[in-house]
């Protein structure tokens, strides 16, 4: 007998209920479920979420505004070369869809979103704001000290705001609850590259969505059912060409971004979207000091993206090459927010890194709110057809 | 030997050519197009679609590979997909192998594709956003004009006093035939004039291409209008280019066709890989 509560279409059905809502209305409700419940946003890129999990409190995951969010006060706060993000996740905070959220944390990946955590320090000075920094160097004595104390800080300010001790008992077990959450989507995204015609992205982009909102255990339960729906139901494998998608990590795509490349005959099989689920490449060990184990996962077990400072040149593009490599990709898809000096100053030097070994590319910008696909839909169309007829047999 | 399919979704028609493929020829078994007022495409599609198997006497289960064109994306049962300018290029290249251009009007979009002997796209460009350059506008001011479709072309070559419109804005050109209308232009100039704006436009697309000599041939639903030939012709002309408008019988069909083509040559592609797609 089958739940039809766990049918794929109802699993995106709910997902995507929740990426529509612009209240954020199962926080709001997870919230008013107990007394003294506290949440804590967080923009991208990565924030240790078990260190909010083990004060006891909801991490919320703010991606900015979407397409459907007009922006008209947020757009007084910065100038027009600036990227959207900040812009909407300012008039998400002016319009009071964010006034039950306790704290906010921006961590560390441009100047932009540093000078946002200033402005909401200002704009809402009831609120716990904090700017997370994050190493450049990667020598434990001397970045991982830096960060074992960035984190220590973190701790004392949640239990301030909390009330609570976070206890290293607290800390062990939520890192292993987010283990397992980063395991289950390790899983996911091995399915996707194994059978993209399966899982296809507009639908993984979906539930990845769906963890920044839940508390992680009920993402995680969410995370099996899906696997487990999609095991279930075969769907048509398509002749599509096989792609990375990269530079999505920031200010997010329009889901119908995501759509038009796959309907353009590209299955995305890897990508770097919300990268707080695979910012640490595997467990978290549990044993020990918790911060010490954090920061070292941070330090030597973290993806290499435009995000993390990579000092050795020769090794800027290899984990894109790698992952090119290792998924079975026929080509990559640069797609980057307009004016994301991360994503779009990198860009030059993995293109370098793919020429080296013949991996075609294109490349194009976005904005959260665009609209007209059909230019998107023809570079990919197009460059899909070249990958299929005229790659090496 | 393979049989394939290639269904041309597009904006006024709907077209499905059935070949089978392998050493030598391909053959072509079956066709079919149907204009698409207002109805379902994809419906439309999928009963063409059969029609042509039950034609050809075959089952959707002999086709080895469904591709689709234009809009036909979301055709459920198709195995692959290739963008318009890919298939028209391979299409227009099987029509006549001389073809080193291909100009596709039709009825939102004219584009001008530069393509080896293959059929591999070399380069192209389109028109913009704007519908003035392509055959719905057509339409809609033959409907105006009260003169039926298949009479614009015949009409248009009598032309001798053409006057130009607007080959950039729609609302402007339309603007422009109502001033002609009262002027007491004759129809005949009107839609000479039309083709000649169209034809203007169209000849710029394929100099941005670097078309300048060899063949073009004109594909979609706009190639069998003889004014627009005869306009390209001229426009070439014009423009010193050394190239030899064509068009030829079966040139709406170019891309489904072509995607038919490149359906049977990326399934043995996939078949020497041992990864082949699943069609319907």
């Amino acid at each position: 007998m089958i739940d039809t509560n766990k049918t794929t279409a109802a699993i995106v059905a709910r997902c995507q209920e929740l990426f529509d809502d612009l209240e954020f209305g199962s926080a709001r409700e997870w919230k008013e479920a107990g007394p003294n419940r506290r949440v804590v946003a967080y923009m991208p890129i990565y924030v240790p979420r078990e260190l909010i999990h083990a004060a006891g409190m909801l991490p919320l995951g703010i991606l900015g505004g979407g397409e459907n969010l007009e922006v008209i006060h947020g757009d007084a706060y910065y100038q027009s070369y600036i990227c959207r993000i900040p812009r909407s996740t300012l008039e998400l905070g002016v319009t009071g869809r964010l006034d039950f959220v306790d704290g906010f944390l921006f961590p560390s990946i441009c100047d932009v979103i540093r000078n946002l955590s200033g402005i909401w320090k200002l704009l809402f000075p009831k609120v716990y704001v904090r700017y997370f920094d994050v190493p450049q160097n990667f020598d434990d004595e001397i970045g991982g000290r830096y960060y074992v104390q960035e984190l220590t800080e973190l701790r004392e300010g949640l239990e301030r705001l909390g009330g609570v001790r976070v206890t290293d008992e607290a800390l062990r077990a939520s890192t292993a609850l987010y283990n397992e959450n980063r395991r289950l989507i390790r899983e996911l995204y091995a399915v996707r590259a194994e059978a993209p015609w399966l899982a296809p992205t507009s639908e993984v982009y979906l539930l990845l969505r769906a963890g920044m909102v839940l508390p992680v255990e009920e993402h995680s339960q969410l995370l099996r059912d899906y696997l487990a729906a999609v095991r279930a139901a075969p769907r048509p494998r398509r002749d599509n060409c096989r792609v990375v998608l990269n530079g999505v990590f920031c200010e997010q795509p329009p889901l119908n971004l995501i759509k038009a490349i796959e309907m353009s005959g590209c299955y995305v099989v890897d990508d770097d979207f919300t990268l707080v689920n695979r910012w640490l490449l595997d467990d978290v060990p549990l044993a020990g000091d918790p911060l010490r184990n954090l920061a070292s996962a941070f330090l030597h077990r973290s993806a290499e993206t435009s995000a993390k400072y990579q000092p050795d040149e020769a090794k800027k593009g290899k984990f894109l090459v790698d992952s090119v490599r290792s998924n079975g990709a026929e080509g990559v898809i640069f797609a980057a927010p307009s004016f994301c000096d991360p994503a779009l100053l990198d860009r030059p030097m993995l293109e370098s890194a793919l020429d080296r070994v013949d991996v075609p590319h294109i490349g194009f910008k976005y904005a959260e709110n665009s609209a007209q696909m059909q230019p998107v839909r023809e570079q990919a169309g197009t460059f899909a057809d070249s990958i299929k007829l005229w790659s090496a047999p | 030997m393979t049989i394939t399919a290639g269904i041309d979704v597009g904006t006024g028609c709907v077209k499905v050519a059935l070949f089978e493929v392998g050493e030598g020829t391909p053959r072509w078994l079956g066709r079919a197009a149907e204009r698409v007022r207002q109805r379902d495409p994809y419906r439309l599609a999928e009963d063409a679609y059969d029609g042509v198997l039950r034609e050809a006497g075959l089952k959707r289960s002999d086709v080895a590979y469904v591709a689709t064109t234009g809009d036909g994306e979301n055709l459920e049962f198709h195995t692959g997909h290739f963008y318009s300018m890919t298939t028209h290029a391979r299409g227009g290249v099987f029509l006549d192998p001389s073809t080193r251009a291909v100009l596709d009007v039709g009825a939102l979009h004219g584009r001008a594709i530069r393509t080896d002997e293959r059929g591999k796209v070399l380069g192209y460009k389109m028109t913009s956003q704007c519908a003035s350059g392509s055959g719905q506008f057509l339409e809609n001011i033959a409907r105006y004009l009260g003169i039926a479709q298949d009479e614009i072309g015949a009409l248009s070559v009598q032309g001798q006093n053409p006057e130009k419109v607007s080959s950039i804005c729609a609302v402007l050109a339309e603007t422009d035939v109502i001033n002609m209308v009262s002027r007491g232009i004759s129809a005949a100039n009107i839609l000479k004039g039309i083709h000649v704006s169209m034809a203007q436009r169209l000849a710029a697309l394929l100099k941005g291409v670097g078309a300048f000599d060899g063949t073009v041939l004109v594909t979609g639903g706009l190639a069998l209008d003889a004014g627009l030939v005869r306009a390209l012709e001229e426009a070439a002309a014009e423009g010193r280019m050394r190239v030899e408008v064509k068009s030829h019988p079966d040139s709406m069909f170019a891309g489904a066709i072509g995607a038919a083509l490149w359906g049977g040559f990326r399934h043995q592609k996939l078949q020497a890989r041992a990864q082949l797609a699943i069609a319907s």
